[in-house]
């Protein structure tokens, strides 16, 4: 008995995780659902356990199907989408000069496009600006744009400020994994970035490296969430610290990886010779 | 005809919901016992993928919450009853019309196998 009163208080907080409005209307009767499930298993004197595991990773499923249809169906999709093709283009736009600078003053020198170089700054630059621009976008508007208000009833893992900074600090660390398990001898890093042959261009290991690359971006994504929200809603920047500050830590990490590649490509820029 | 052609086929979750309350309300572990019963035990419906049809269906109509009360075949809590709307039932008829008309195609093909009983 005592042990169906744990379980059960355990579906009861598994629940919890479903979207706000899924619970208001579904919670209680699934709870019900699932007490009448578990005496009937007691009463035909059925295993509970393989039944109980089933049910959470069923349940487990479909919340998170039900938030993937509510981000799916919903305008955060559009402005996630809206965001990131701004960004894309801005940090075209900031490039460019530096493109210009490298045609331009090698243009005597026999050298190949160091296509690779802008890409990687392109990429610090969206991901400073995908996270920091929705940011300043909701600082402007303020309480004026009240048309699209705080969605209170869409309240997903994404967007509730406490799963939001967890999911984000896991997706930030997330990459850590990788010279950890390196480190414990169970994965050998350089031949999952670099193939069997170092010498030969490894095209798994330059997309796996690209995806790590865009697991902080995600990350600083997530965690400018709830800032947006309450700046929309006309609330202080500061009313979420602890997103603020992994906002802030991963914008400096970019911003200190485009700064140092400029610094130590500024002679190449500038078009001195053998400047590698 | 036309108005049942105008609905889209359903998912065999909302299929067998639709089905097991075709017979009256039933609260949420009567449907998964109706439709295991309906399915001769073929389809088990584990809570997450019961509620998240349900949730579906009464977003489009389908069906809606009745009142909340005792099952005199079970203990005395109270359970929240489900019932078929009209747009539910509309919706049924005209799946089981799709698969009446699939029937009778794989019946002129002779697409059963002998073995089957069936009135070809």
């Amino acid at each position: 008995m005592y042990e169906q009163e744990i379980v059960h208080s355990l579906y009861k907080k598994l629940l919890t995780l479903y979207p706000q409005t899924f619970k208001e209307q579904l919670g209680e009767s699934m709870e019900r659902t699932f007490q009448d499930l578990c005496n009937e298993k007691r009463q035909t004197k059925k295993e509970l356990l393989g039944f109980v595991l089933w049910t959470f990773i069923e349940t487990a499923i479909g919340i998170f199907k039900e938030h993937l249809l509510l981000i799916s169906s919903g305008d955060i999709m559009q402005t996630i989408l809206k965001t990131l093709g701004s960004s894309a283009l801005i940090s075209l736009l900031l490039i460019l000069p530096f493109m210009f600078m490298e045609v331009f003053n090698r243009r005597h020198l026999n050298e190949d496009f160091p296509s690779m170089l802008f890409f990687v700054m392109w990429l610090n630059l969206f991901a400073i600006s995908a996270i920091l621009l929705p940011i300043m976008r909701a600082g402007r508007t303020g309480d004026h744009d009240m048309a699209n208000p705080i969605p209170t009833q869409k309240n997903t893992l994404l967007t509730n400020p406490k799963s939001a900074a967890m999911i984000s600090v896991a997706l930030f660390l997330a990459p850590g994994i990788l010279p950890l398990l390196n480190s414990v001898g169970w994965l050998s890093v350089d031949r999952l970035f670099n193939g069997p042959n170092p010498e030969v261009a490894y095209l798994p290991g330059q997309i796996l490296s690209l995806s790590l690359i865009l697991f902080p971006v995600a990350a600083g994504i997530i965690a400018g969430g709830p800032i947006v929200r309450t700046l929309r809603a006309g609330g202080s920047l500061f009313a979420h610290p602890i997103h603020l500050i992994i906002v802030a830590i991963i914008s400096f990490l970019f911003a200190a990886g485009l700064v140092s590649l400029i610094i130590d490509q500024w002679p190449c820029f500038m078009g001195v010779p053998n400047c590698d | 005809m036309t108005a049942t052609n105008s609905i889209p086929p359903l998912t065999p979750a909302v299929f067998h919901i639709l089905l097991a309350l075709s017979s009256g309300e039933r609260h949420g572990y009567g449907i998964m016992k109706q439709v295991e019963a309906d399915s001769q035990g073929k389809v088990t419906m584990g809570p997450g993928t019961l509620y998240g049809s349900l949730k579906r269906m009464l977003d489009a109509g389908l069906v809606r919450e009745s009142d909340k009360r005792v099952d005199p075949e079970m203990d005395d809590e109270r359970r929240i009853y489900y019932q078929l709307t009209g747009a539910g039932a509309e919706a049924l008829a005209a799946e089981l019309e799709r698969y009446k008309r699939i029937v009778t195609i794989a019946q002129q093909r002779k697409l059963f196998p002998k073995t089957f009983a069936y009135d070809v």
